[in-house]
């Protein structure tokens, strides 16, 4: 099925370009809503997935890591428990609306941040090789736009011209910019920075008063996407996941750094969820990392950088809840360069997945064109029947 | 635009409205990199522009004593005691203790209205280079760091200004270094014999170190290099908010800048990158000397130099040519820049400005008052913003909560609606807001606008309001391009 889509947005995609050229009007083409909508939480600083799903079955865990393993988790399974600051994404799952992916990341292992969050925005094969990110490229492949709930246009988004950003301003003595005003200083720029003073104009006409935290940006998101004319992607970022020191209180493992974001997270899941509405069953919600953290508690009660971790998944497309893995272990002789949790499971899979899904692009284009990894695997079957 | 301000747009802040322009621009930047740099603003709205006060810049330990009487208030808030759980002895206590604030602005003050606009620009890249993220206590630091770290240092040796930063509580505090302990460390020991004590290794510095602050990944460095490097680092550092008492005992000083906790560092010598280090609290200095000479560090800060006052794609021989004099002068900062703004005002395409830089070039060209005096910084006024918020609206502030990787060089970084909204809707407060002193015609005559500048100002109509908006967000006055 997504092949045939697939052939019928190129086929629009290349009259849009050819019809460009010829300086014709576009508007109208590429619009078909496309099968779904897709957003991307960014979880900037290294989520320490083994305290966010716990493995608690792996008899290695309460060994290595008692003092920042959460108490008052919830019960998943025999082997995985949810961090309790997830509490509406616990729901999510009792309703098998959400899953999670673990032991998993990108193929890049070296444990710098921003070179892991190069790679997992750009989504190139190393560090700093791409100019624009993997879900900007999908959405210029659909033909369709994304948005950013952000001050910047973060890379993952960065591809194609239709995307745009939203973070309402709130500055003393000024009001909303004159349309006619800005589309003339468009025309004193050229290209991109005309490109993107003619989008300040656009969204000066419409006056949308949002508070910034990010639960309520994903609200806004969220009835954004559930319009017909609205962006098919978007992206939320949280910070302060470098959980150095701190990650717990030091008289409750359910308290601290880490529970505090994860309830931001939770909060985003749940504002999405609000959002979207009836749409909530065409979305799929990832969360992006750019590392897991180490294995054993460091001396500040927290943790290091390190390597797999945890991805979090929720919409109406998934057809059932569960945690995913291929379980690596925990003792030393298990952990990546012997002090990581392995990772089993290639991320750029399981976002091709929710490409697949969402933006009905075929599995070996996302692998080829999207990722450059044409033998990327396809675990589509594990999220979506 | 004409020379002075092409100059002065690229590498400084712009000459304010009623400054003289220099005839010998080489000789200018020459006496601009010796220049004085008192803090400068004003007092309230009206009043001449003058020297910050003293009591308002206090040294470390009097912001480490605000620290502690802000802790100790705020917990007798909670506690509900000492009336302290009022509003108003809540917002007294964060007036009268925390630095935060007043340390924005005067940093924003001191861009307005200071006479050495191109150290100014030198200090926002260092600052940026060793960025201090805002955690809290480290708002307490942030402007020391800055005015004694990095504008006091411009002229030292890169060493030196490495060892400085490194050795900071604002740095030590941000990347976690003053709760590390080395792994062999007497109080590592000691901990692992009592229940719920802990102590170890907290290798943040030590990576961001090697990664951010001198070789970066292109050295190849291992894991091993990393973790000795934190271990060099471990002992470093107090809790900005320990007792007086306590941070004697354990580091045989009061002085935040010198603090060595001789029972958290590792003993015995390590290797870092192939280089001994010995044990002690002198292996720090060896360790920074040795990566502030690196050849990878020298690659490294060179070619961020370049990108951030010459291209954001620099050539070959300009990174070469700062990487020899980087050489040739031992790391001396002051030869260093020379070269760096040598090239940047012979570079042949614009480069884009920074948020904040944009800003403080509008607020000097057009001689607005947009910022409050020191005396009114927490009174409410129905026109002019906190610097505060001004500079979180504008989306750059050295204040602000971020990563230690800082702000891009990198125009493709700062391209976004959102960004460009900001910069019409600043200068519409300015303008309407900031009591500008000098019209739109006034100011294309003085920087020599290029036509096709006052072309676009002129195809906007006649309202005064929306020409200054476009002027100023004009591709000539924005860095975009060269016309």
């Amino acid at each position: 099925m997504s092949k045939l889509i697939l052939g019928r947005r190129n086929l629009l995609k290349a009259g849009a370009a050819s019809l460009f050229l010829a300086g014709m009007p576009i508007a109208g083409l590429a619009k078909g809503k496309p099968l779904g909508s897709i957003s991307v939480i960014i979880l900037e600083g290294g989520m320490d997935g083994l305290a966010t799903i716990p493995p608690i079955g792996d008899p290695d865990l309460m060994r290595m890591r008692k003092s920042i393993s959460p108490e008052g988790y919830l019960p998943l399974n025999d082997f995985f428990g949810l961090h309790p600051s997830l509490k509406f994404y616990a729901q999510l799952m009792a309703r098998g609306h959400a899953s999670a992916v673990h032991a998993t990341a990108f193929p890049y292992t070296k444990r710098s941040h921003f070179e892991g969050q190069n790679m997992i925005e750009g989504g190139g094969l190393s560090p700093f090789s791409e100019k624009t990110g993997w879900l900007g490229r999908a959405l210029e492949l659909a033909g369709v736009a994304g948005r950013s709930l952000s001050l910047d246009m973060p890379l993952i988004l960065r591809g194609h011209h239709e995307n745009d950003n939203f973070y309402p301003a709130s500055i003393r003595g000024s009001s909303r910019p004159k349309a006619n005003l800005v589309n003339m200083i468009a025309m004193g720029h050229q290209m991109d920075a005309a490109q993107i003073f003619t989008k300040v104009a656009h969204k000066s006409k419409e006056n949308v008063q949002v508070p910034r935290d990010p639960a309520s940006l994903a609200k806004y998101a969220g009835q954004a996407m559930g319009q017909a004319d609205g962006p098919v992607a978007s992206i939320i970022r949280v910070e302060n996941f470098d959980t150095h020191a701190n990650q717990v209180e030091e008289d409750d493992a359910d308290a601290g750094r880490l529970a505090r974001q994860l309830s931001v997270v939770d909060d985003v899941i749940a504002g999405y969820r609000r959002g979207l509405g009836k749409a909530w069953d065409d979305a799929i919600i990832l969360t992006l990392t750019e590392f897991g953290r180490t294995v054993a508690v460091n001396g500040t009660l927290g943790t290091d950088h390190g390597y797999g971790s945890v991805g979090l998944l929720a919409g109406g497309t998934l057809s059932g809840s569960g945690v995913i893995a291929d379980w690596p272990g925990l003792s030393k002789k298990d952990q990546f360069e012997k002090r990581d949790l392995m990772a089993t499971i290639d991320y750029r899979s399981v976002c091709a997945a929710c490409l697949e899904k969402s933006l009905g692009l075929d599995h070996d284009l996302i692998a080829s064109q999207i990722f450059h990894q044409p033998d990327l695997t396809r675990v589509f079957d594990h999220f979506f029947a | 635009m004409n020379k002075q301000f092409r100059i002065a747009q690229r590498i400084g802040l712009m000459f304010r409205y009623d400054q003289d322009l220099p005839q010998d621009m080489e000789a200018w930047i020459q006496l601009q990199l010796q220049a004085p740099s008192p803090a400068l603003g004003i007092a309230n709205t009206g009043a001449k522009v003058i020297e910050w006060p003293n009591e308002l810049q206090p040294d470390l330990s009097k912001r480490a004593g605000m620290w502690r009487r802000y802790r100790a208030l705020k917990k007798q808030q909670r506690e509900g005691k000492n009336g302290q759980d009022t509003q108003a002895a809540r917002q007294a206590n964060r007036h009268e203790n925390l630095m935060r604030d007043k340390d924005e602005h005067k940093f924003v003050q001191r861009n307005a209205y200071g006479a050495d606009q191109v150290k100014l620009r030198l200090t926002s890249f260092w600052a940026n280079h060793f960025t201090i993220g805002n955690t809290g206590d480290t708002g307490q630091m942030i402007g020391h760091a800055i005015d004694e770290g990095i504008l006091a240092k411009l002229n030292g040796s890169f060493a030196d200004m490495l060892y400085g930063i490194t050795t900071h509580p604002g740095m030590l505090t941000y990347l976690d270094n003053v709760w590390s302990a080395g792994e062999r460390s007497e109080q590592a020991k000691s901990c692992r014999r009592k229940p719920d004590c802990q102590a170890g290794l907290n290798d943040n510095l030590g990576r961001e170190l090697l990664e951010l602050h001198t070789v970066s990944v292109a050295a190849g460095y291992s894991e091993d290099d990393i973790h000795s490097a934190a271990q060099v680092l471990a002992g470093w550092g107090i809790d900005f908010g320990e007792e007086l008492s306590t941070m004697r005992e354990r580091t045989g000083s009061t002085n935040h800048w010198n603090a060595y906790k001789k029972r958290w560092a590792e003993p015995g010598g390590k290797k870092v990158m192939g280089k001994t280090i010995y044990a002690g609290r002198g292996g720090l200095r060896q360790l920074t000397d040795f990566l502030a000479n690196h050849n990878h560090t020298i690659n490294h800060i060179s070619t961020k130099l370049c990108q951030h006052f010459v291209s954001d794609s620099p050539t070959k021989s300009q990174i070469e040519s700062v990487k020899s004099v980087w050489h040739q002068s031992n790391g001396d900062l002051h030869t260093i820049h020379t070269q760096v703004l040598k090239l940047a005002i012979n570079a042949p395409e614009a480069k884009f400005l920074w948020p904040m830089t944009w800003l403080f070039q509008v607020v000097r060209l057009s001689g607005a008052t947009y910022f409050k005096g020191w005396e009114n910084i927490n009174d409410y006024d129905d026109k002019l913003m906190r610097s505060k918020k001004v500079f979180e609206e504008l989306g750059q502030s050295f204040w602000s909560s971020r990563q230690p990787n800082g702000y891009s060089n990198n125009k493709a970084d700062w391209m976004s609606a959102e960004m460009f909204e900001r910069r019409v809707r600043f200068a519409d407060a300015i303008y309407k807001n900031g009591r500008t002193r000098r019209s739109v015609n006034k100011i294309m005559d003085r920087i020599g606008a290029a036509e096709q500048t006052k072309a676009l100002v002129a195809s906007v109509g006649t309202s005064p309001r929306d020409q200054f908006i476009t002027l100023m967000c004009s591709p000539e006055l924005m860095g975009l391009e060269y016309v």
